[in-house]
């Protein structure tokens, strides 16, 4: 396990990460930098500042984004100290609100009871009295409102390549339920680059408790996610967050180095496997559509050329790069419910370059920033049209974007 | 917190609004340095204000309640210059960050201080015009920051430094004023304040706005990376070089020290046996032949290398490769938190004939003080930033890291240089001055500053030695690291 102490000793305080922080550039106050917090942490873990008077409400304010790590030059792990901080912060004073948000998200079935009884409530976001509790201001999300299946017919075996392998799709908590279109295009895509998906009992990554400092709780699900999915075969990610916790289970637990070097984001493992050349025989999509980077994927995963890279091969469709692409959007997991009053300036500042590329369409590969950014567009007049990048891909196929 | 200090947080508060105030310990722990962290002191309140109004607001109210207060950008800078020094309050310029004006016509424009200086090149770029001042920091130091430190950069060795590129600024005086110097239109008739007040390391004022000089992006650039077995070599291609009469856009060295963290993180290929590298850039921004001028210059350089043993000499192919090799350089000394908890980056000048004794110094005081070093400097205008790393938890080596610095300054002196070159006296090199100014330069510099600042409140013990209550108080910030 990596020590806490020696991890921040690697900021030698240069602030060359400032200016890519997006709670920094929101409030000026370097309490909110990732320099800053880098430093609070040193102190507490030096006895010099205490973890919940001093140090708590300003880890609570980060939204785990990660851009700090791009922008660091000295390769400073800040991910690694802000989960083992929140860790210890939490274990020492559990919040209660935000475990059992946390549990409502991460087990399907209570995500699906939760929704349904939220749809007896009047208005669209979470009752006031809630969302005190949680963050002690009114909420600003809306409760999510699972997606409809899409009615793909199914394709004919005979336009398909063979299959020349299996590999594991991680189905998620969250995605599952909240998503389920995005795992009907994903599956079909893997088939059209001539993968099949082996089917497997699972439940959620764990990533959820692992971000917010429940570690324990993260580690437990995470092992038996590993469990469910033993052997050698890819596991193919579509959402994020969930993927750039995967492939650092070695940081968690035993055992867990190798499972990680098999997780792969799904924009990769396509683009690998030849969809780009697929896409060129596609019906296409006479649209302008523009790419948000999750920061799960981008800055945790250094993926930010695959997705671009198969959206730029989808005929016809003219592509537009957004302004500020890889900063985060205010999502940030359940950032969005905890700390309602930045995720809405960072929601309006992403909406802002989403307009002024003028594109109709947002692609992005989290179902955090899905949701997050598709309220915006109802918000402002659902002029722009959210979707996952499978989704987008998919559509290139079929010729139009789903209903 | 003490009572005392509630009742002037609760003070600021009324004037500001409360979200503008920032005060406990946590916010005395973010705000007690900048860059240079040797030298540490807790401020008693940070304040973000939002308009030169605001500003002076706060100054008038630190002069009635005799609270010192330091102006602080984005805390880069490398001698201590925002570091509170006697505490009290520190004025944070970071949400004075708007573009005022774009003047294309013109080639200037009006900004905040507390705008980004790489922002100021971003706004500007489709004019095909930028703000030439380059320091390292320039992703997120600020305006305001460069005019204290009178920052530099690689590529003032063609271009100048900070001071040649403010037309004017609006500074909130000590006693509260506001005022103008300068503007839009360069060299007005008068004594130069404005260039007093650009590198004052924020002691005359609190500068909240500035005319900034834009200069045409180049139109024809070549980026040359060389490579050679001794440091040696390398120095003594900087020195022929400038002797030739060429005056390269940059010329960097870069030793075998800052190459192992360079090379993690910027994937930087070199040839094997490589001791030290210079970077070179050659530019041109003539409409006529531009690329044939720059040719000719890259001719002459590489010969003199070549003449000097370079083992390898690569031309950046695309602007893609020369980007990367530019953030490889710029962030290097960034990347030196991968070999050591800490490091302090020196600056001094040196004539750049001495270039090559002088670094066979640097190694030697170091391996006496046994402490790391690593150095990446703008060896084309003599400007040496050996830079040590070290463990700060350990006194011992905090001490050696003084004492060694002390050392180099005193030769660069010695050689006919001088004790900066771009990063400031601040508290860093205080002790220092005298080294380099008679008692009577120092009472001539003393008086220049009364013009503007005749009290001890704004950025005290900074630049000039032996102020008011600043001995007594240096015991207490010097080496107090952690």
């Amino acid at each position: 396990m990596k020590d806490l102490g020696e991890l921040t000793t690697h900021c030698i305080r240069c602030g060359f990460c400032l200016e890519s922080c997006p709670t920094f550039t929101e409030t000026a106050s370097e309490l909110e930098s990732p320099r800053g917090r880098i430093y609070l942490v040193r102190s507490a873990v030096e006895g010099k500042l205490r973890w919940q008077e001093d140090v708590r409400e300003h880890l609570d304010r980060c939204l785990g984004c990660r851009a700090c790590e791009t922008a660091c030059p000295s390769g400073v792990e800040y991910g690694s100290i802000l989960e083992m901080a929140r860790h210890r912060i939490d274990t020492e004073r559990p919040p209660i609100a935000k475990r059992l948000l946390l549990k409502s998200l991460t087990s399907p079935g209570a995500l699906r009871m939760s929704l349904k009884l939220g749809s007896l409530l009047p208005g669209k976001r979470i009752p006031d009295a809630v969302s005190h509790l949680i963050s002690g201001h009114s909420a600003e999300v809306n409760r999510p409102i699972p997606q409809q299946l899409a009615p793909y017919t199914t394709l004919d075996e005979a336009d398909m390549p063979p299959v020349r392998g299996e590999v594991f799709l991680l189905e998620g908590c969250a995605m599952r339920v909240l998503f389920p279109r995005v795992h009907q295009a994903t599956r079909i895509l893997l088939r059209r680059v001539g993968f099949a998906v082996r089917e497997a009992k699972q439940g959620c990554c764990g990533s959820m408790d692992i971000h917010n400092g429940n570690v324990d709780e993260g580690v437990r699900l995470a092992r038996d996610l590993v469990s469910s999915m033993a052997g050698d075969l890819p596991v193919v990610v579509n959402s994020a967050g969930c993927g750039s916790t995967m492939r650092h289970y070695g940081d968690l637990f035993d055992g867990g180095a190798a499972f990680g070097d098999r997780v792969t984001d799904i924009s990769e493992f396509l683009l690998e496997n030849g969809l780009a050349g697929a896409l060129q025989y596609s019906l296409g999509l006479p649209i302008a559509a523009t790419y948000h980077d999750a920061c799960h994927l981008a800055h945790a995963q250094k993926v930010w050329q695959a997705p671009r890279d198969l959206i730029r091969s989808i005929p016809q469709l003219r592509f537009e790069e957004m302004a500020e692409a890889d900063t985060c959007c205010g999502s940030a997991g359940i950032y969005n419910v905890t700390q309602p009053e930045l995720a809405r300036a960072l929601l309006e500042r992403k909406w802002r370059n989403v307009e002024a590329t003028g594109a109709a369409v947002v692609a992005t590969g989290n179902p955090g920033c899905h949701a997050w950014i598709a309220q915006a567009a109802e918000e402002h007049g659902r002029a722009v049209r959210v979707f996952h990048t499978a989704e987008l891909l998919e559509a290139s196929f079929r010729g139009e974007l789903p209903a | 917190m003490s009572s005392g200090q509630g009742a002037l947080t609760a003070e600021l508060e009324k004037l500001l609004g409360p979200e503008a105030v920032l005060s406990g310990p946590a916010a005395e722990r973010a705000y007690d340095c900048d860059a240079y962290t040797v030298d540490r002191s807790k401020p008693s309140a940070v304040v973000l204000p939002r308009s030169t109004d605001q500003v002076a607001a706060v100054v008038r109210w630190c002069n009635s309640r005799n609270v010192p207060y330091t102006a602080r950008g984005a805390g880069t800078g490398l001698s201590g210059g925002a570091l509170p020094a006697l505490g009290g309050v520190v004025i944070s310029t970071k949400r004075l960050n708007r573009i005022l004006e774009i003047d294309v016509a013109n080639q200037c424009l009006l900004a905040q201080s507390g705008a980004v200086n790489r922002k100021l090149s971003e706004v500007v770029r489709p004019y095909g015009l930028h703000f030439a001042p380059d320091p390292s920091s320039q992703t997120v130091s600020t305006l305001g920051g460069n005019i204290a430190e009178n920052a530099g950069g690689p590529h003032t060795l063609k271009y100048g430094v900070t001071v040649q590129h403010i037309l004017g600024v609006t500074m909130v005086e000590p006693s509260g004023e506001i005022i103008q110097l300068g503007g839009r239109v360069p060299g007005g008739p008068g004594y130069d304040f404005v260039g007093l007040v650009v590198g004052g390391e924020g002691t005359l004022g609190v500068v909240t706005e500035a005319w900034v000089k834009l200069v045409p992006i180049p139109s024809a650039v070549m980026t040359a990376l060389v490579s050679f077995s001794t440091v040696r070599q390398a120095t003594q291609s900087v020195a022929d070089i400038i002797a030739t009469g060429t005056i390269p856009a940059a010329l960097e060295l870069m030793d075998r020290g800052i190459l192992n963290a360079v090379s993690q993180a910027f994937k930087i290929n070199y040839a094997p046996g490589t001791e030290a590298l210079l970077l070179i850039e050659c530019d041109s921004d003539h409409s006529h032949e531009a690329m044939s001028r720059v040719e000719a210059e890259m001719a002459e350089v590489r010969e003199v290398c070549e003449r000097n043993g370079a083992i390898d000499i690569r031309i950046a192919a695309d602007d893609a490769e020369r980007a990367q090799l530019w953030t490889a350089r710029k962030k290097g000394v960034g990347a030196m938190g991968r070999i050591a908890p800490s490091i302090v980056t020196h600056d001094g000048v040196i004539p750049r004939s001495k270039l090559p004794e002088m670094l066979d110094f640097v190694y030697q005081v170091a391996k006496e003080h046994q402490v790391g070093v690593a150095n990446l400097f703008h060896a084309g205008d003599g400007n040496l930033h050996p830079c040590f790393y070290f463990d700060d938890r350990d006194p011992a080596q905090v001490h050696a890291v003084v004492e060694a610095g002390e050392r180099i300054i005193r030769r660069c002196i010695e050689l006919g240089g001088s004790v900066t070159g771009e990063h400031g006296i601040g508290v860093e090199k205080i002790d220092l001055m005298s080294l380099m100014f008679s008692i009577e330069d120092l009472r001539l510099q003393a008086d220049a500053k009364r013009v503007f600042n005749d009290g001890d409140l704004c950025n005290p013990c900074k630049v000039l030695p032996n102020q008011k209550s600043c001995v007594e108080h240096k015991k207490r910030w010097r080496g107090t690291a952690w």
